[in-house]
């Protein structure tokens, strides 16, 4: 296991006060919450510092371990030393972190302060019948899978609670029927496949929201498909008929003549499928052919001549 | 029929066919029944039904509630912050849908 600088993680110096830590949390959550940021990382970057505050905000948790700390660096090999928590308790927010479901700690954490704080979050003891809590995962899909409909094997990390008491991470597997015509940033609820019931009560359910992959050729706006479709400069000045790939296969679709670059040809009802379907478009781009043999630079030249006073900059 | 198919599983999609009650949005979200009150009383949220224990979310309330409960709690946002982040969140991603349409490649 490799040591956290929690400090570093804040970008705080060691003696930081209270308040200038929460300032620099703050100013890194704007940056990176993935709700607010779009950076590639912001997932993984937020989850480093969320984990930061939750040690660096309680007292009892950051003087535990400053205590422990002080002589380790960021990525050094590290293993808890026996008692070293000893004097202290971690209540402070304990109940709290296990009644937020989106908190996941590194194994660091947890070889500190243990999981048993997310268990802590109130069901704990209860003799009483409770149904089981929802859980939310995403999922990534193709937007051919959005095109098609399908069967999609999905890995899950769950909490589990073995004989002993201790709290691992187990892999589930589940395979899920993809309906034709979803789209990006919906859901499917699945029943009865979220945290177990207590007593005999009923499982929660498993929320997933669906993320299409991105892909190298479409670009997707709501039940809309985009694409970029390269054309010959003869094609787009005199119409041609060519061929368009979709994610469902490739159509012809045929260009007017006079065509110019930006132009956006619609292929109605081709987007993602649905009542209403989308609409696929093909955004015309121009390619130029390389002037690399003498005859092409013939060509060229032969066209700058039948173009005398075209310019394209007035 | 194959025995594998019996174990794929499949559900509705939330945001074409089901509508959620304050109850079971809260429950789904993890979040206070007077909390998404305060939302709906900013227009956050925009049930339909009058009095709260009436109220029908549609099912893209979900995602919307889920993000103003993360904003909530790691901003410390109270409800009309809640609100205009939303609003600011929505045209930024307006923004990123026109831009998404020009030319340019990629899929984001």
């Amino acid at each position: 296991m490799k040591f956290k600088d929690y400090y570093e993680a804040l970008g705080v110096e060691r003696g930081a006060t209270q308040d200038e830590i929460k300032q620099a949390y703050r100013k890194q959550a704007r940056k990176y919450h993935p709700d607010v940021s779009k950076l590639p990382d912001a997932e993984a970057h937020f989850k480093e510092i969320n984990e930061a505050n939750e040690v660096l905000r309680d007292p009892e948790k950051r003087a535990a371990y400053d205590q422990m700390g002080s002589n380790y660096r960021a990525g050094q090999e590290f293993q808890p030393p026996p008692g070293w928590d000893a004097g202290f308790e971690f209540r402070g927010r304990g109940d709290d972190v296990g009644g937020d479901a989106d908190f996941d700690p590194s194994d660091f954490f947890e070889a500190l302060f243990g999981r048993h704080a997310r268990q802590a979050g109130g069901r704990a003891r209860t003799s009483r019948q409770a149904g089981g809590e929802d859980h939310h995962a995403k999922v990534l899909i193709d937007l051919e899978d959005a095109y098609r409909g399908g069967t999609r094997s999905i890995a899950l990390r769950v909490p589990t609670i073995d004989a002993q008491g201790h709290v691992t991470l187990e892999e589930r597997r589940l395979d899920v029927n993809i309906p034709k015509g979803i789209r990006a940033g919906q859901h499917l609820r699945l029943a009865g496949q979220g945290g177990p019931g207590l007593g005999g009560g009923p499982a929660g359910d498993l929320f997933l929201e669906i993320e299409f992959n991105p892909h190298p050729r479409f670009r997707v706006d709501g039940r809309d498909v985009y694409l970029d479709l390269p054309l010959a400069p003869w094609e787009a000045a005199l119409g041609a008929t060519v061929d368009v790939p979709t994610p469902d296969g490739a159509l012809q679709l045929t260009v007017p003549a006079q065509s110019s670059a930006g132009r956006k040809l619609r292929l109605k009802g081709k987007g993602i499928p649905g009542q209403p379907p989308g609409d696929l478009y093909a955004v015309l781009t121009i390619a130029l052919p390389p002037a690399d043999t003498p005859s092409a630079r013939d060509a060229y030249a032969a066209m700058a001549k039948a173009f005398d006073g075209f310019n394209p900059r007035r | 029929m194959k025995q594998s198919i019996d174990s794929v599983i499949g559900g509705p999609v939330v945001e074409e066919e089901i509508h959620l009650t304050l109850v079971e949005l809260c429950r789904v979200c993890k979040v206070p029944e007077d909390e998404v009150r305060r939302w709906v009383g900013e227009g956050a949220l925009e049930p339909i039904g009058e009095a709260p224990e009436h109220w029908r979310f549609a099912g893209a309330s979900l995602r919307r509630t889920r993000v103003a409960t993360r904003l909530a709690r790691d901003f410390e946002l109270n409800p009309p912050g809640v609100a205009l982040a939303l609003d600011l969140l929505d045209e930024i991603e307006a923004l990123r849908a026109h831009l998404r349409r020009l030319a340019g490649g990629g899929t984001r």
